[in-house]
């Protein structure tokens, strides 16, 4: 217990620490070689706490309620441990990342800035999945959402990304406020927001109560989350950052979102009606069908990779929404299988997106590019960070062998035990949600295929490309070990689903899932072994290899420029789906006047829906028609001004006195 | 001891005769067609040929292109472990879970995808293209017909959905199984490349899909590959027979109980590859732009399946 505890105030106290101490010596360059170790050691000490915790059951807390005019409690229990545990795996392996990243990319200045920043962000969300009373969590919210915006911020400016970053701030702080309306609407029924009163009162709230304040939590988490409409930040965010801090924003942050719901489902309020989870179910469908159509069809590497992660989280709520349907038809154990399954894409999630996006960061460090048009050829180029990008692909295309299936199969199977529920709605809509999962698997391996297969395989479509190189090994290690996490769990899924079993049990005491959850790590592991057997026997079949030029239709050569880019590559798709993007096609062939001899053809196609425009920003003018004719009010004559005062006094006495 | 032996022989007789079963369909277009035909044992003296000739690699591939013809043929051929055909069991069939089955042969094709890519050409790009987008918009109704079938027999085991739909009535056919029949059946012919959605005997570029996704490879690649394609279409032939159809599969293990299985199965394959054969010698290829207006209908068959399936509660 007490090592414990001592490692727990450490792994929290380190991020504090660094800023504080090292700060009066930023400029030099040993500030920025300590920071990386010190961070390392606390994501490890945060790691060996939960692991400790987890193993001998008893709770490490931190308590500064007497410093503070709140209470502000932190523990470690099942759910918080294993974000805890997710938070500092993922770090730990993108500091290793991080330190050549940085020195590559960045001046002095910025290389400090950014370690600075780095530790805080991920005490922050340590914060908030430890956090055992609303100010801790609210608190920790809050700065998550500064701390991240700095880390944003580091990577230049520019108007574009200022207001970019303002948009992130906004939504940010509005769905902050909506989770913050959400624990206040506790304040009637207990004495005080610690999570234990919080527990006590979540069983007697009246229903309304109980309704608002887990709508309000739905629609604050959901804007962390990016769930699609409410996903306008995220794309705008995560390109612009640097690679690791994406990597750790939409790997881990977005992650936060998904503790806070489940907090807030299965443990704050313990009856949630049927309806709760159908709008959950609903996000997670239109998030992520919507989601992987429009990842499939950018060419910015870092935005694709944005807009998946919208898709997985949507997969993460149709998970938490079959959840919540089960707990809501009474049916315990279908309820822990679908909050595994759930629990299980988080973590896979976790794994392979920072993968992709660290990977994305070593394709921008050597190739200094990451429009997708121009790559090509990098796999014989850099084979350390290819293999790691290839098994993070198969992974998120949900390939068996790899982590993705594991959670993907899960949520399938949950699905397909909605049949057994006694509403013939539930037995309608749960299996045909399954269909929707599977169109957006079908999906997302098309737009992964296409990503690395023109990215990194064939020729380079470009000098960039061509001239690229392996990136340090400090790099390859970073996105290597995650990598292996995929595949070890991909194999061997025991691994993750023996404790996800356990968080499950601690939140859905009465679902027993042991035998739903045997079935994977009995097959997969007979499965892989048949599979690496038949490829080992291949592979010793003899054959002579000659090296020979592909069919050029008679021309001499083929330029690479011949080959299929990403775009085309997607085009089949995007024309079944034009009517989501309506794109808006520009075809010039120059010149003009000789059609059939042309000299250069240029071709543009730009997607013409988006939310800002058909939502955001009829909200937004109907505010700004509003405020203008309130304008009117404005005279600018005092006596006015008083008359209104006055009137307002009379009126608020006479809604006291009608209320009364 | 018996059931792994009958179990590692009624694989191998999948896995080995799989070739045959594409020389039969060819064989009955050609007397569709007034055609003499080839030898039936010609695909294995292709195979046997192509296992002799030497790979020809593109100058700038990775070795991810040799790598993909592998990883198809380990895929596919571990997707055949999972299905029953002679004998109601199969070499897996603890694993035989159908969303396993899918996501296996899944595997392969992704990295046939990469492979093609690799290649460089601008016709192995333009095949994994299309095949990427029809593997996406086939997946949805592949696994809503199997979900519908599978929640009717309340398994997830594909042996165990063939054992639940033997000890039906023959007679007691659902409106379920005809409707997610229909689905699967026009996934089936999207999956392994049949017409309308995919000709396998053209060699114009432009109307290619899986053709034009092979089309760098030779020797022993290919070898793999058209052997994989050989067990795909014989593994999702019998899927169907398995799921719709399994009457006559041995339940006990005896001489006679597995002869009458065999045939039973052999007859069957039979009848589905004559089926083929005049669908694809009476109909034309769709247009590219079709195939997802043909998966679109396959999918609403699908969707209706599953609710049939709650309609149909009883």
């Amino acid at each position: 217990m007490q090592l414990t505890r001592l490692f727990f105030d450490l792994h929290l106290a380190i991020p504090v620490a660094i800023p504080l101490i090292l700060l009066p010596g930023w400029r030099s360059s040993r500030y920025r070689r300590v920071v990386p170790v010190l961070l390392f050691v606390s994501m490890f000490l945060g790691a060996a706490t939960t692991l400790l915790s987890w193993r001998t059951g008893q709770l490490p807390i931190v308590d500064l309620s007497h410093l503070l005019p709140f209470p502000f409690v932190l523990t470690l229990d099942r759910l918080s441990s294993l974000f805890v545990f997710l938070i500092c795996a993922v770090t730990a392996a993108t500091t290793v990342f991080s330190v050549a990243y940085i020195e590559r990319h960045y001046g002095t200045g910025q290389q400090a800035w950014i370690w600075t920043f780095l530790p805080l962000f991920v005490l922050s969300m340590v914060l908030v999945v430890t956090a055992a009373s609303a100010f801790a969590f609210l608190f920790g919210w809050e700065l998550m959402t500064v701390f991240s915006a700095a880390l944003v911020a580091a990577d230049g400016d520019s108007p574009e990304r200022r207001h970019n970053l303002l948009i992130y701030l906004l939504m940010m702080h509005a769905g902050a406020a909506a989770v913050a309306a959400s624990f206040f609407l506790f304040l009637p029924y207990t004495h005080g927001l610690t999570f234990t009163q919080i527990r006590a009162a979540g069983g007697t709230l009246p229903g309304r109560t109980a309704i608002a304040i887990y709508l309000l939590a739905f629609l604050g988490f959901s804007t962390k989350a990016g769930v699609i409409p409410l996903h306008l930040w995220l794309p705008r965010t995560h390109p612009i950052a640097p690679s690791p801090v994406s990597a750790l924003m939409s790997g881990v942050m977005l992650k936060t979102a998904v503790y806070g719901l489940v907090r807030f489902g299965f443990d704050f309020l313990p009856h949630p009606a049927a309806w709760w989870g159908y709008l959950v179910l609903l996000a997670g469908v239109v998030s992520s069908v919507l989601g992987i159509l429009y990842a499939l069809a950018e060419r910015d590497l870092k935005r694709l990779l944005a807009y998946s992660s919208v898709e997985n989280i949507g997969i993460i709520y149709l998970g938490l929404g079959a959840a919540l349907i089960f707990q809501a038809y009474q049916a315990p154990m279908w309820a822990s299988l679908a909050l595994v399954a759930a629990l299980a894409h988080t973590v896979n999630h976790a794994l392979f997106k920072s993968v992709l996006f660290m990977g994305a960061g070593s394709v921008s460090t050597t190739t200094h590019t990451l429009n997708l048009d121009e790559l090509g050829g990098l796999f014989a180029r850099m084979p350390y960070t290819g293999a790691t990008l290839l098994v993070a692909c198969c992974s998120i295309a949900g390939l068996p062998l790899f982590n993705g299936f594991v959670s993907e199969w899960l949520t399938f199977r949950s699905f397909l035990a909605g049949a057994t529920l006694p509403s013939p709605v539930a037995q309608i809509i749960l299996p045909l949600a399954a269909g929707v999962l599977a169109l957006v698997g079908g999906l997302a391996a098309a737009c992964f295929m296409g990503l690395f297969g023109t990215a990194f395989l064939g020729r380079p479509r470009g000098v960039a490309a061509k001239s690229a190189g392996e990136v340090p090994f400090g790099m390859c290690l970073g996105t290597g070990v995650l990598a292996l996490a995929c595949v070890a769990v991909g194999v061997y899924p025991a691994l993750l689903l023996g404790p996800l079993s356990l968080v499950a049990a601690s939140l859905i005491p009465s679902g027993n899932v042991a035998q739903e959850l045997s079935l994977l790590p009995r097959v997969l592991p007979i499965l892989t072994t048949c599979v690496v057997g038949i490829l080992l026997l291949a592979m010793a079949i003899p054959r002579a290899t000659r090296v020979t030029a592909i069919w050029a239709c008679g021309l001499p050569t083929l330029s690479p420029r011949m080959q299929y880019t990403p775009t085309v590559f997607s085009k089949p798709l995007r024309s079944v789906f034009a009517a989501v993007y309506r794109p808006n096609r520009k075809i010039e062939v120059l010149p003009a006047d000789q059609p059939y001899f042309p000299v250069a053809v240029s071709y543009r196609s730009e997607r013409t829906t988006s939310f800002e425009q058909s939502l955001y920003r009829p909200a937004v003018d109907a505010i700004v028609a509003a405020a203008n004719q309130v304008r009117r009010l404005h005279t600018g004559n005092v006596q006015m001004y008083l008359l209104y005062i006055f009137l307002t006094l009379v009126s608020l006495l006479a809604l006291v006195k009608v209320l009364r | 001891m018996t059931t792994a032996a009958a179990n590692v022989l009624q694989y191998l007789l999948l896995v080995l005769g799989a070739p045959l079963l594409r020389a039969l369909i060819a064989r009955v277009k050609a007397v569709i067609q007034r055609r003499q035909g080839t030898n039936l044992w010609r695909p294995y003296a292709d195979l046997l040929k192509l296992f002799r000739k030497e790979d020809l690699v593109p100058p700038d591939s990775s070795p991810l292109f040799r790598f993909a013809p592998m990883m198809l043929a380990a895929s596919t051929f571990v997707a055949a472990a999972l299905v029953p055909t002679v004998n109601q069991s199969a070499l897996l069939a603890f694993a035989g879970d159908f969303i396993v089955l899918v996501y296996v042969l899944a595997l392969g094709r992704f990295f046939m995808g990469l492979g093609a890519l690799d290649g460089s050409s601008s016709f192995a790009g333009m095949g994994a293209s299309r095949e990427a987008m029809i593997s996406a918009l086939a997946e949805a109704p592949l696994l809503l017909g199997l979900i519908a079938v599978a929640i009717l027999a309340g398994q997830g085991n594909i042996v165990e959905i063939v054992r639940w739909t033997l000890s039906q009535n023959f007679f007691d056919v659902s409106a379920v199984h005809a409707v997610a029949f229909a689905a699967l059946a026009m996934v089936a012919i999207a999956e392994t490349g049949r017409m309308p959605v995919d000709n396998p005997t053209t060699h114009l570029e432009l109307t290619m899909i899986h053709e034009a996704m092979v089309l760098e490879y030779s020797g022993p690649s290919l070898a793999l590959i058209e052997w994989a394609q050989a067990v795909k279409l014989t593994v999702v032939l019998s899927l169907l027979i398995g799921l719709f159809a399994p009457w006559g599969m041995a339940a006990n293990l005896t001489l006679a109980g597995l002869a009458l299985g065999l045939g039973a199965y052999l007859l069957k394959l039979v009848v589905l590859a004559i089926v083929i054969a005049v669908l694809e010698s009476s109909i034309a290829k769709l247009r590219m732009y079709m195939v997802p207006e043909f998966l679109g209908i396959a999918t609403a068959l699908g969707a209706l399946a599953v609710v049939f399936t709650a309609l149909l509660r009883r």
